[in-house]
């Protein structure tokens, strides 16, 4: 089953997707078409979101690090995130911004010290980020640092929840992004360093891990530089196609 | 009592700039921090007044700073240090735990956000006058440190400002004003207590687990 989190008439719901994923079922029974959705980050409030960078070995090379442990971990907060279709904001100055396509892994039971042999059991689903970063402000502080990783809706979410059960196995699904068309992506989750059930077992090694937690798994090589105006789609194979655009950001 | 993320910043006490000195222009850091060096606390972490806090085996020093916290009431988006405060709506002292740690390079998620590594007092209405206020911690009953927000290199106007310039602080968020560079370290069982004038005191039980 795939779930999504839309507005509807003044409300946000979260909407079954049904019919060869052409239209969404709402809470009351009503069925809308797919093109009427206005798509909303699905995302459970008050999750932690974690996310994880130099995840991928080409990309590891590609940015000139060498993988290391352990792994490097960092936290997001909920301003980042914005829905399908959406729209993000480009700074002016912000000349090397560039998208990464992530498989998200959403916690669906409360996990401590799992071990990777039991670790997916407590994942309820997946859905695709397009984790924005903005190279020019990296500092070497807490790196990556909030001024690159967490500013406001950089971080298009979705464009739905699949269920875990329908993704017996997160490691063998192709991921790309393309930028108006061109691909700049085109990797394959069998290449993470440090696989999803090796993420929550780790994750969990040092804390509780919480329903609707959401970790974004890293992002394989292609750092491409968008402009404002770009049309970025970041696909998963098995979880779905994730779309943004890129707007100029307005200056104070 | 917070239903939003929980902010903090590093590297925000005077002290720490001039105890680091010279470490700032070498690797891995190569020159001072120009944003505010700003990392969230999961929601794993927090715990309130009376808290049971237990240090896992293994753990070495756990660092104790005592901060205030402040709620943020209204959004703040690009707001300026003048009309800063306006977006806060209450205040509360904070313990932010941390296993000891030296370097500031990459985020200190695992050693900062272990579960119930941030106890926080109850929350009072906000009133600037406790940025006036020493913050004192006691360990068993023995007082062991004291600073004053006065150390701080942005005041918590300017870290709003500062902030908000680039990300929305939320209504319902926790934004931790800076932590002090000496906060005491310590091992085993101890009763900590963080009070300030103007704040509700806040105390903490650190209990070592038994390795299993």
């Amino acid at each position: 089953m795939k779930r999504a989190r839309i507005w509807h008439a003044g409300a946000a719901l979260w909407a079954e997707v049904i019919d060869r994923d052409s239209a969404l079922r709402l809470p009351t029974g009503e069925t809308i078409a797919l093109e009427e959705a206005d798509w909303l980050a699905p995302v459970t409030p008050g999750a932690t979101i974690f996310a994880l960078g130099l995840n991928y070995a080409d990309h590891n090379k590609e940015l000139g690090f060498k993988s290391k442990e352990p792994p490097l971990i960092f936290l997001k907060g909920p301003n980042t995130l914005v829905g399908h279709k959406g729209v993000t904001p480009r700074p002016a100055d912000g000349n090397q911004m560039h998208p990464e396509c992530e498989l998200v892994a959403i916690i669906g039971a409360p996990a401590v010290r799992v071990s990777p042999e039991n670790a997916l059991a407590h994942v309820a689903g997946y859905t695709i980020a397009c984790d924005y970063a903005i190279r020019e402000y990296l500092e070497n502080y807490y790196r990556p640092n909030f001024r690159v990783k967490n500013r406001d809706l950089t971080t298009p979410l979705g464009p739905w929840i699949v269920d875990a059960a329908d993704i017996p196995d997160p490691q063998a699904l192709r991921m790309t992004t393309t930028v108006n068309g061109a691909v700049v992506q085109n990797g394959s989750t069998a290449d993470m360093v440090l696989d999803v059930a090796g993420l929550i077992a780790y994750l969990s090694e040092t804390m509780t891990l919480l329903p609707g937690d959401m970790i974004l798994t890293g992002t394989p090589q292609g750092v491409h530089f968008c402009a404002a105006g770009d049309a970025v789609i970041c696909e998963i194979e098995g979880v779905g196609r994730l779309e943004n655009h890129l707007i100029a950001e307005d200056t104070p | 009592m917070v239903s939003g993320t929980v902010y903090g910043v590093v590297l925000n006490d005077s002290t720490s700039h001039a105890a680091l000195g010279a470490a700032f222009s070498a690797p891995p850091y190569n020159k001072a921090p120009l944003a505010p060096v700003l990392y969230i606390k999961s929601r794993n972490c927090l715990t309130g007044n009376e808290a049971v806090v237990p240090l896992p085996t293994g753990i070495g020093d756990l660092e104790v700073a005592a901060t205030i916290g402040l709620l943020i009431g209204r959004d703040a988006s690009k707001v300026s240090a003048a009309k800063a405060l306006d977006h806060i709506a209450a205040a509360c002292l904070a313990f932010d735990l941390t296993e000891a740690h030296e370097s500031f390079y990459r985020p200190s998620v695992r050693q900062r956000c272990r579960d119930s590594f941030l106890p926080i007092g109850a929350p009072v209405g906000f009133d600037a006058a406790i940025f006036d206020s020493e913050i004192q911690t006691q360990i068993d009953g023995v007082a062991a440190h004291s600073w004053r927000p006065s150390r701080l290199m942005r005041d918590p106007a300017q870290l709003i400002a500062d902030v908000s310039a680039f990300m929305t602080l939320a209504a319902g968020d926790l934004l931790l004003i800076g932590l002090p560079h000496d906060a005491p370290r310590v091992r085993g069982a101890h009763v900590v207590r963080a009070s300030a004038k103007g704040l509700s005191a806040l105390s903490i039980n650190l209990s070592p687990e038994q390795p299993s």
